[in-house]
């Protein structure tokens, strides 16, 4: 059998079979050559194939990587997967939208015929029936949605390294195996939609928890729509610029709003009884939850003042983050939710919606880059990198090796510190990783225009608001 | 700038300088301190309205002779206040160096007793201003009635963008005879400051330095805003710029108190299929419309953005509206120092947004923009970028369409200036513009000109709202005592 170290060297997708924790014991030349060779093979892959990776390195006059630095200059802006001109979305251009989305993918969309779609949803659904291809999308920083090519493989493989993750990360088969182990899975939001945090529920339900039978969702049966998604973020940066006057609306969408807004006059009704079927159905048991952390708290806050604690089994397993935007939480809120919930085993995990390789918190608050995912700190004003050495502050990029079909390259709009590249963290796993100090540039400039998936219902609701004010 | 500036509290005449309260400091921005205004509240508000009698004893010719005065002392070579908020400026504005000290070398421009005459005559009337003028009526048989402007007590929320703002409010108020309270704003905290503080030095006692306060507080600062934006202490506010700003003010509005809003607004280019007559006039345009772009480094509210060219939308049409886009670009690099340059804080999140363009296939087209040089964006698809809201830094978007009928339909009430060419087209459609929202329309060119200043702005007349506008009428006593006994009106 050979080691990870060769496995990953031939090939990062060897991950998948890996025990995750092994990903932290390579040494700094060992990683290094992971990252080079993977940065080649991704390069000489995929400029062909990417047709607009193959336009930058052409106007960059890159042929090949010779140093792990060299691939900077590749690094796509984080505005590249909203790159399309809104207008398509306004003039019903999926035709033209599709032939955008094929500039940044492997595959070949040519084939796919999108006249006549009217609405995201209808294209969305178009490209699941006729490509490989499960887009995701953002809930829409600055008004628009990212649009991400992942191919139905690359669900099921981040799935996988999920699963691991959690089974192997505090040491090999040290926590649950959610793939052998069909733990009930108890969600507060949609089962269904291709938005950031609900494309992968259905690989969810169906390999973690064997089936909808052993899952709960507050919406099982309907979709979270990309349209209001996109309403909802437009919304908010016009209000943001006190020009909410000027939105116009497709009729497509006022036509559903009835719907909208049916749902959302029930959600708090439908929450109660959410939370109610959760205890009935699972309490005691060991159970999968995932839940944002202001609607974990209201949801604790409402049982401890009723004296109910620990509800659940001390084998369960917790999946959060989102922070607390838009609500203030008390500083104790994290030791209310264990103290209701009735366990402790949280995972956290920084990661953005272009990323497949998500970077896992440790017991000393840092974010762990898996060996898979190449880290740059680039300076935040001239954009060039910082040494890969000691602590450096700055932009975060990456090269993230899983991406098969698309460039895995990307310039975010975080700040942030990283280290390890030198010195092992006190929790004794090797290789660079992330203070918790993690903000985005456009925050630190006094600007907030970002919907965290924490924020989005709360988005949805002023949407629905605003439909509903629209006299036809 | 590391070390903290001392920015003072100048209340009617006197200089307060406890500046215990810090400011600022985040990444690169200006940190300074300056005093707790809440600790001065009861002084910086006139609680008496007829303490402004003073201001009455002054004819127009003095205040005329005050300013002409003051004008003198504020030369950039020897006034040492101006030089100070100067430093400050070069470290805090969005303007380079070299603009920012033109600006500046302006100011004793507009203190001239030829421009201050004109400024108070066109926007308010001297005759007013000097005495109660009566109104003859052809309907009305009786004494004719009198009105006078009279000036109030105003809060001006100015904005920092250009110094000249600060220089207008304090002419603005002296000729309207107003007792102001100037709230700085943090991306210039000194400019308004070195204007009041030469005039203490000037004449400290003088009715015109005592009725000039200038302070800085932080906007949405409950604590100052409350208590000061009450109609027993302030009559009219005035308010310059960002959404957020005129938002924390709309709170405290009450029966009362007039809100003359200067809100933001961008402005928008119209170029005739004239422009593409030969490749001389083509070069003249983009020079024009390089202006249109480039003054002021794009900071103002003035300034081209967006830009539609009737180029036409077809192969052809684009042809020619990139070869407009190429050659003003161009003439953009070409601007004299004093009238623009490279940006010096090229915003990161326009440029992560232009550099997302290139992955946007052939929609567009980017001149620029590798740096902080500035951009030229063609939209090819005949729509405007998406974050258009976000153009600043010396970058304007070509828009195709196939006639201006297009064009007309995207101007509204958020558009200030129009730059048009050629002439016949701002004839043409100057009515149809101003329907649809368009406050200022201008040759190609001169949207950042202000040769002519005494003009409306936004639409508005704010120095005549600055004034309270007081009616006295006479009545015959015999007149009206027949109305009360008879019924019958004389």
């Amino acid at each position: 059998m050979t080691s990870l170290y060769e496995q990953l060297l031939d090939d990062p997708l060897r991950y998948f079979d890996a025990s995750y924790d092994q990903g932290y014991r390579l040494n700094r030349e060992q990683r290094d050559a992971i990252h080079l060779r993977g940065l080649q093979k991704r390069f000489d892959a995929l400029r062909g194939s990417v047709s607009v990776l193959g336009a930058l390195a052409s106007e960059q006059g890159i042929e090949r990587i010779e140093r792990i630095d060299d691939v900077v200059p590749l690094l796509f802006p984080h505005t590249v997967y909203k790159s399309y001109p809104l207008s398509m979305l306004e003039r019903g251009q999926y035709d033209r939208l599709t032939r955008w989305l094929n500039g940044l993918t492997a595959f070949d969309l040519s084939g796919v015929d999108a006249r006549g779609v009217g609405s995201i949803d209808e294209w969305i659904a178009l490209l699941d029936r006729s490509t490989e291809l499960r887009i995701l999308h953002t809930f829409g920083t600055s008004g628009k949605l990212s649009f991400l090519p992942r191919t139905a493989q690359q669900w099921i493989d981040m799935n996988t390294l999920t699963a691991h993750c959690v089974r192997d990360w505090r040491g090999p088969r040290s926590g649950p195996d959610l793939l052998t182990q069909r733990l009930p899975m108890v969600q507060p939001g949609y089962r269904h939609g291709a938005g950031a945090t609900y494309r992968g529920v259905d690989v969810m339900v169906r390999r973690w928890a064997g089936g909808d039978d052993n899952a709960l969702f507050l919406y099982p049966d309907t979709y979270f729509s990309a349209d209001i998604a996109s309403l909802a973020g437009r919304l908010r940066a016009a209000q943001a610029r006190g020009e909410q006057g000027r939105l116009e609306l497709s009729p497509a969408l006022l036509a559903r709003r009835e719907e909208f807004a049916a749902r959302e006059r029930d959600r708090p009704a439908q929450m109660e009884k959410f939370f109610e079927t959760a205890l009935q159905r699972f309490g005691g048991r060991d159970i999968c939850l995932f839940a944002v952390w202001p609607i974990l708290f209201e949801w604790a806050e409402a049982g401890l003042a009723r004296g109910i604690r620990n509800v659940f089994g001390p084998g369960s397993l917790l999946m959060s983050g989102g922070g607390s935007k838009g609500r203030v939480l008390p500083d104790d809120y994290r030791e209310q939710i264990n103290a209701f919930l009735g366990f402790d085993n949280c995972f956290e995990v920084y990661s953005m919606s272009e990323l497949m390789a998500g970077c896992p918190r440790c017991e000393h608050g840092h974010y762990h880059v898996p060996p898979v995912l190449v880290p740059f700190v680039l300076d935040p004003d001239s954009g060039a990198p910082l040494p890969r050495e000691g602590v450096q502050s700055g932009r975060f990029a990456f090269v993230d090796l899983l991406c098969d079909s698309s460039w895995g390259g990307l310039i975010t709009g975080d700040s942030v510190t990283m280290a390890g590249w030198d010195e092992t963290c006190a929790c004794g796993r090797e290789g660079p990783y992330l203070h918790a100090t993690i903000r985005r540039f456009s925050e630190l400039q006094g600007g907030d225009d970002k919907i965290n998936c924490a924020g989005a219902p709360e988005a949805h609701d002023r949407a629905v608001d605003f439909l509903l004010s629209r006299v036809e | 700038m590391s070390q903290s500036v001392s920015v003072p509290l100048v209340i009617r005449g006197e200089i307060i300088d406890d500046c215990r309260l810090e400011f600022g400091g985040r990444r690169g921005e200006l940190r300074f301190s300056a005093p707790d205004v809440r600790d001065h509240l009861s002084r910086l508000v006139l609680d008496t309205p007829s303490k402004m009698a003073d201001l009455y004893e002054l004819g127009f010719d003095d205040i005329v002779d005050y300013l002409a005065r003051l004008g003198q002392r504020l030369s950039m070579t020897t006034n040492a206040h101006l030089q100070a908020a100067f430093e400050v400026s070069r470290h805090t504005s969005g303007l380079s160096e070299s603009v920012l000290r033109y600006f500046y070398e302006q100011i004793p421009q507009s203190f001239l007793p030829e421009v201050v005459r004109e400024t108070a005559q066109r926007l308010v009337g001297i005759d007013y201003l000097e005495g109660w003028v009566p109104q003859p009526s052809t309907v009305y048989q009786g004494p004719p009635s009198r009105i006078r402007a009279f000036g109030a007590r105003c809060v001006h929320v100015i904005a920092g963008n250009v110094p000249s703002v600060g220089v207008g409010t304090v002419i603005r108020n002296a000729f309207t005879r107003s007792d102001a309270i100037v709230k700085s704003p943090s991306n210039d905290p000194l400019t308004t400051l070195a204007l009041a503080r030469t005039m203490i030095d000037m004449a400290p006692t003088h009715p015109l330095t005592r009725h000039l306060s200038v302070a800085y507080w932080k906007g949405g600062d409950e604590g100052v805003e409350q208590p000061l934006y009450d109609p027993r202490h302030v009559e009219k506010i005035v308010a310059w710029g960002g959404f957020t700003s005129i938002k924390h003010i709309t709170r405290y509005l009450q029966p009362g108190i007039d809100l003359i809003t200067l809100d933001p607004k961008h402005s928008a280019t119209l170029i005739g299929a004239e422009a593409f007559a030969d490749d001389a006039t083509l070069w003249a345009v983009a020079r024009r419309l390089a202006l249109d772009i480039g003054t002021m480094n794009q900071e103002g509210c003035v300034n081209a953005r967006v830009i539609y060219v009737v180029s036409g939308t077809d192969a052809a049409g684009l042809a020619r509206l990139e070869r407009l886009g190429q050659y003003t670009f161009e003439a953009l690099q070409q601007l004299p120092m004093h009238l623009s340059t490279p940006h010096k804080a090229f915003d990161a999140e326009l440029k992560a947004e232009i550099d997302g363009l290139r992955f946007a296939g052939d929609d567009y087209r980017v001149f620029g923009g590798k740096n902080n040089e500035g951009a030229i964006i063609v939209s090819r698809d005949g729509a405007p970028v998406d974050f258009s809201r976000l153009l600043a830094c010396r970058v304007g978007n070509l828009v195709p369409v196939d006639d201006a009928e297009a064009a007309v339909l995207s101007v509204n009430a958020y558009t200030q200036t129009i730059g048009i060419y050629p002439e016949a087209l701002k004839e043409r459609l100057r009515d149809r513009l101003a329907w649809q929202g368009a406050q200022r329309l201008v040759s190609l060119g001169g949207a950042g000109l202000f040769k002519d200043a005494a003009i409306p702005q936004d639409g508005i007349e704010p120095v005549r709202r600055m004034c309270k506008w007081i009616v006295e009428q006479t009545i015959d006593g015999a007149e009206l005592e027949m109305l009360a006994t008879t019924g019958l009106a004389g």
